[in-house]
């Protein structure tokens, strides 16, 4: 139905081209997943079967697209929405009207159609998407998983035939995840939609993929694209969610896409791999907890959003926070740091309350990286702002600093340009920047809200491994151990990086503890690799570890 | 019994109009004072919940502020009128490039009412737009627009929905900024305000971009159906309107210039522009959902307002002592006059009722939902883990 | 073939100028009505300020939005345009509060400056109707407001374009301090007849009111002497004052926004 031949792409002249000789098509009726690492041109691709690149974005596109074998790379996105409906990574930042109902019509309205074909579908959609409820609130008050639906609800109405998704899943907890996969598969089962769509998180999406676009794949040729079944393409592919990677580690062929697939493998693994791996905690012996909260509250907007929380936070871990949207996370985080205060129980920050401590020094016992990193950054270039780190560090330590947060920052990502614009960093080079500013004023202990979102796997490796060294104090000689926090909806990443794990919801702490014993109290936060092997196993590089080990104990007897 | 809905805007606003159309051509205070009553009791009892409908105090205080500011000038300028001394105050001449003028000097009784009739007028235009603000859905307004202006009205609905969210992200930066140390020294305050400024500012034209993206996407501004011979005649048309009017405009001015030149030019230019208005809009191939309709209430509300201005019109045209009565005597008026006011007073019956949280449909998650702080959906943990 | 477009934000064609400069035109005769003026002597009606004005300008401003964005508006400019009267609204709605801190000049003088004077003139006018919508100022006054922050937004496009750096910053803040006073003694021009009143032949007369039928230089300098004496020494120096000072302050970091949400918006096509 659709195909792309020859696509290339680059940002300006004489630049690395992103996209190279893509060649692409996708029939009717067709789920195609898009999959690859930050950067390689996943957006940029399907922008252009939009239309939006290169008009929204610059830059020099060549190839042709065609639509059932006419070209139609000269019509601009809006010509093409009625056969192509685009649903970007964020559709809360798309809404144009106020209300669901308004937000379903505002494509019909453009395109014409007649105000009784209007009401027909909008309702007819609404039913098709679970949402009916839905109607009549604000877009503003919708979740996230909400608002993923009513994002593809409006473009449905206008009856598109391809449907072309960014990251429709990567922002949303594993309940809201599973919602939106689930209204796209009964798209393409029962309407016959044809669906491309990009992913991060790869495990959540294979399943439901009928063919798959790896694009980065072969380093050889930056560009190009493999195109194929999933099982395929997984098995060389530079990004793979975790149970690929389990499924290469144990040498099975074909690679299992579900997880069903590879429990019925397991059990040979299983005996190979011998008892889990001991987790011994990590040695709290001698530290005095760096955060304590006894039943505390926190009232925000005359609405209670924590009722009674209790923690505990050690120099030298890394504890996950975990829960719903909307469940508190950020404001527990807000509360630790000192800007909101506690309306009810007591919360101790090394020894004291940090609401009414002064800002200067809430800033050198606690560093907060907000969900949003770019809202701490205001200057021209990455120098300007690590020169004025420096300064408010040395303002709040009252030494003299020069230089420490650039040292940070090559330290947690080497060879930034420190002329760049903030703005035009990616996101885990913005995300380090932030880290390091925050860092400079030497806090004790590291809070990060939802850190993970738009990093690929290798960025949030790369995250886990930086924060294991910022809690253990190796990131400079003098450094002490620090108590780390991070929010996020990401089990692959909790069970890669924590310790220990605690899970928010309404306001109150439901389970907490060493990350396999809360994921064994509470399935749905299971990492792929535990739901495979059992609770005992969190991470592949544990099963790796082990088989080597093992393997290799056993090349030695032979 | 009748279904609560919002009225049309542009309704109430050709019935403000109209009040305000009456108001500005009369300064007696017994015909103002009827129609502050008549827009006053329209707006308590057609008015809804919503936060414009609130709006109506703030026009009143306006109001009383425009008559106060007025006697304060008076006292301020003195005047000339003889009559009933209230107090003196001693008289400042200015120097002689001031024209002479002094200030401060006798205040007479004759003065303050004088003073007081004209802010009186003033007022009541005032409250009756300010009637309209209060009436009127701004949103719908500006859905309401002509075809033409459709881009504008885009423009402005964005500008209102982005308003919130700008409050939102200047918090978050806010606090986002504490996060590192504050400005210090001169103007520190002014360098703080760029520090939220610039993030504010970016991540607006991030979200914005990304709207205007998903707008694209969506068919937003596709090409209509306009010829080239239709673009010409619509500049044409608009091109010769705006030179009526401003020859027009002149000629109103100048009034020793041809009548045939103010009234008819004006007339024929505003014909044209109008024309030109009707024919920009043709290239618009867009339909819309769920229209706000004109029914029967809507018409009626916008005749009151009409009827109220032209029957006030014919009644105060020859009756100039009854229009702007001399300070002296009380003021009269004629039945014609006072009946013309009272059909503005129609709305209260034929307006249907406002719509309120109270009777919304699907009552209330509109307005209650920003104040629960959690998606009342499912709980977090599944018992049973659900294999992908 | 490659042919680069640069954002065009609100582009003028011709007749968009003939259309704006003869709206200008009209607007200026509707401000400057009292000076223009001219009674036929035999006359003794009494002259009222004419009403009809408040409903032509309207008019007038909906024919030049109309032909301005004749041909669609780009998805892009109209959400630029929307973020910034958004921003602009937001701060007359903040600044309203605290006396003598005036804001819209300042985004509006760079807004016009990065975008083009087309671009300036749609947001002179839609900025201060949306903040109007806000903070519920709506009223007869609204339309010549937005004429003249119009004029404003146009003006600041109009500078010339080859000045830039300090050179360039110095020029906004004279332009901003220019337009804050040319702005108040507009806008004083339009309330004089009504606030100062008009004087009526043998009836009451306040000092400082317009005399319909008097030569324009004697109105001309009572209104020089009002608005001296009502805004030139406070209220329109405190908005010349702060806005000078947000552009010198905020100037360089707000422009290279502006630059920066220009610049992604700039496109090459390469047609095969």
């Amino acid at each position: 139905m659709i195909e792309l031949r020859r696509i290339g792409f680059s940002y300006s002249d004489g630049a690395t081209p992103v996209l190279r000789d893509v060649d692409l098509s996708v029939e009717d009726g067709e789920l195609m997943l898009l999959a690859g690492p930050t950067g390689v041109g996943k957006s940029t691709l399907l922008g252009v079967i939009a239309g939006l690149v290169p008009t929204f974005t610059g830059g020099t596109l060549t190839g042709d697209v065609l639509l059932d074998g006419s070209s139609i790379i000269d019509l601009p996105a809006r010509e093409r929405a009625q056969s192509i409906g685009f649903v970007g990574q964020n559709p809360g930042a798309w809404f144009v009207t106020d209300t669901v109902e308004e937000e379903l019509a505002f494509g019909m309205e453009q395109l014409g159609v007649a105000p009784a074909t209007m009401r027909r579908r909008v309702e007819e959609t609404l039913d098709l998407l679970g949402i009916a409820d839905l109607r009549d609130r604000d877009l503003r008050t919708l979740s996230g998983g909400q608002q993923q639906r009513v994002g593809i609800g409006a473009v449905l109405t206008t009856h598109p035939r391809l449907l072309v998704l960014d990251e429709p899943t990567s922002a949303l907890d594993p309940t809201a995840a599973e919602d939106v996969l689930a209204t796209l598969t009964r798209l393409v089962h029962d309407l016959g939609v044809a669906v491309v769509l990009a992913e991060h998180r790869l495990e959540r999406v294979v399943p439901f993929a009928d063919r798959m676009c790896v694009l980065g794949a072969d380093p050889a040729a930056p560009g190009g694209v493999r195109v194929g079944e999933p099982a395929d393409l997984l098995l060389t592919s530079p990004v793979a969610p975790p149970l690929v990677e389990l499924g290469r580690a144990a040498g099975w062929n074909p690679l299992p896409l579900t997880v069903r697939d590879a429990r019925r493998r397991a059990r040979p693994l299983l005996d190979t791999l011998g008892p889990p791996p001991p987790r011994e905690a990590p040695e709290q012996v001698n530290r005095v907890p760096a955060v304590v909260a006894e039943r505390v509250g926190v009232v925000r907007d005359s609405a209670a959003v924590l009722t009674g929380v209790d923690l505990t936070l050690s120099p030298g871990t890394v504890t996950a926070l975990m829960g719903r949207n909307g469940a508190g996370k950020s404001t527990l985080m807000w509360a630790i740091q000192g800007r909101l205060g506690a309306s009810s129980g007591r919360l101790r920050v090394d020894g004291g309350d940090p609401h009414q401590a002064r800002p200067d020094e809430r800033r050198t016992r606690v560093g907060l990286v907000p969900q949003n990193p770019a809202d701490l950054l205001y200057l021209e270039s990455v120098r300007e702002e690590c020169a004025a780190a420096d300064a408010d560090a040395a303002h709040a330590r009252g030494v003299p600093v020069e230089g420490e947060c650039a040292a940070l920052l090559e330290r947690l990502v080497p060879d930034i340009d420190p002329s760049t614009h903030p703005r035009d960093l990616s996101e885990g080079q913005r995300l380090a920047l932030a880290v390091a500013i925050v860092l400079t004023a030497r806090p004790g202990i590291l809070l990060l809200d939802e850190p993970t979102r738009g990093l690929d796997y290798t960025a949030k490796h790369a995250l886990a491994r930086m924060l294991r060294d910022l809690a253990a104090g190796a990131d400079r000689p003098d450094a002490p151990a620090r108590a780390v926090l991070v929010a996020t909806h990401d089990v692959e990443f909790v069970a890669g990086v924590a310790d220990a794990m605690l899970v928010l919801a309404d306001g109150e702490i439901v389970s907490s503890g060493p990350v396999d014993q809360v994921i064994a109290e509470s399935p749905a936060f299971a990492p792929q690799v535990s739901k495979v092997l059992g609770t005992g196993w969190l991470h592949v590089d544990e099963v790796t570890a082990r088989l080597r080990d093992r393997l290799g104990g056993e090349g030695g007897t032979q | 019994m009748r279904v609560p809905r919002e009225l049309h805007p542009v309704a109430w606003w050709v019935w403000a109009i109209g009040l305000a159309v009456v108001a500005s051509i009369t300064t007696n205070p017994i015909l103002l004072g009827l129609l502050l009553g008549v827009a006053t009791l329209v707006v308590l009892t057609c008015r809804g919940d919503q936060p414009w409908s609130r709006s109506f105090r703030l026009y009143v205080w306006i109001g009383v502020l425009t008559i106060v500011i007025r006697i304060v000038f008076r006292v301020l300028l003195g005047g000339d009128v003889p009559g009933h001394l209230l107090f003196d105050l001693p008289s400042i001449p200015l120097p002689a490039w001031a024209a002479g003028i002094s200030l401060f000097g006798p205040f007479t009784r004759e003065e303050l009412v004088a003073a007081f009739y004209e802010g009186l007028r003033l007022a009541t235009v005032l409250i009756c737009i300010g009637a309209a603000n209060a009436l009127a859905n701004p949103k719908r307004l500006m859905k309401s627009l002509p075809p033409a202006l459709y881009e504008i009205g885009t423009t402005m609905v964005v500008a209102i929905t982005i308003v919130p969210q700008l409050v939102d992200s200047a918090r978050r930066v806010r606090a986002a900024q504490q996060l590192r140390g504050a400005e210090r020294g001169r103007l520190g305050r002014l360098r703080g305000l760029r520090r939220i400024l610039v993030p504010v500012l970016e991540d607006a034209f991030e979200r914005a971009l990304a709207l205007a993206a998903g707008m694209d996407a969506r068919g937003y501004g596709r090409a209509g159906p306009a010829t080239r011979n239709q673009r010409r005649l619509t500049g044409a048309l608009m091109l010769g309107g705006l030179c009526g009017i401003c020859t027009g405009v002149y000629a109103v001015l100048d009034q020793t210039a041809p009548r045939l030149l103010a009234g008819p030019m004006l007339a024929a230019g505003c014909a044209a522009a109008v024309l030109g208005f009707v024919s920009a809009g043709r290239r618009v191939g867009r339909t819309r959902y769920r229209a706000a309709r004109w029914a029967w209430p809507e018409y009626a509300v916008a005749a009151s307002g009409l009827v109220a201005a032209v029957t006030c019109w014919i009644a105060l045209a020859d009756q100039p002592a009854m229009a702007h009565p001399g300070v002296i005597g009380l003021p009269s008026v004629t039945l014609a006059a006072v009946v013309g006011v009272l059909v503005g007073v129609l709305p209260v019956w034929v307006a249907p009722p406002p719509l309120t949280t109270a009777n919304r449909r699907g009552a209330g998650p509109r307005a209650d939902a920003r104040l629960d702080p959690k998606p009342t959906e499912r709980p977090t943990v599944r018992q049973k883990a659900r294999t992908p | 073939m490659r042919r680069p477009a640069v954002l065009a934000a609100v582009p003028l064609r011709p007749r968009s100028v003939a259309v704006l400069a003869l709206a200008s035109v009209v607007g200026v005769i509707m401000l400057f009505w009292p000076l223009v003026l001219r009674v036929d002597p035999g006359a003794t009606e009494r002259v009222d300020p004419p009403f009809l004005f408040l409903v032509l300008l309207p008019l007038i401003l909906v024919v030049v939005l109309a032909e301005v964005s004749e041909g669609g508006m780009d998805a892009r400019v109209l959400a630029v345009l929307g973020v910034l009267t958004a921003v602009n609204a937001v701060l007359r709605a903040l600044s309203a509060g605290t006396a003598g801190v005036e804001l819209v000049f300042f985004l509006l003088v760079l807004g016009g400056r990065v975008f083009g004077p087309g671009f300036g003139y749609v947001l002179g006018c839609t900025s201060l109707f949306a903040s109007a919508l806000l903070t519920a100022g709506v009223g007869s006054w609204l339309p010549f407001q937005m004429l003249v922050a119009a004029w404003v937004g146009m003006g600041a496009g109009l500078l010339p374009r080859r000045i830039t750096g300090r050179a360039e910053l110095a020029m906004l803040v004279g332009y901003g301090v220019l337009a804050c006073y040319a702005y108040g003694l507009l806008m004083n021009m339009w309330g004089w007849p009504f606030i100062a009143g008009i004087q009526v032949p043998g009836q009451d007369s306040s000092e400082l009111a317009y005399v319909p039928g008097a030569p324009a230089a004697e109105n001309l300098h009572r209104f020089l002497i009002y608005t001296l004496l009502t805004s030139t020494g406070g209220w329109d120096t405190a908005r010349a004052l702060t806005t000078a000072l947000a552009i010198a302050l905020l100037g360089p970091a707000v422009l290279s926004t502006l630059r920066r949400a220009a610049r992604t918006a700039r496109v090459v096509r390469t047609d095969t």
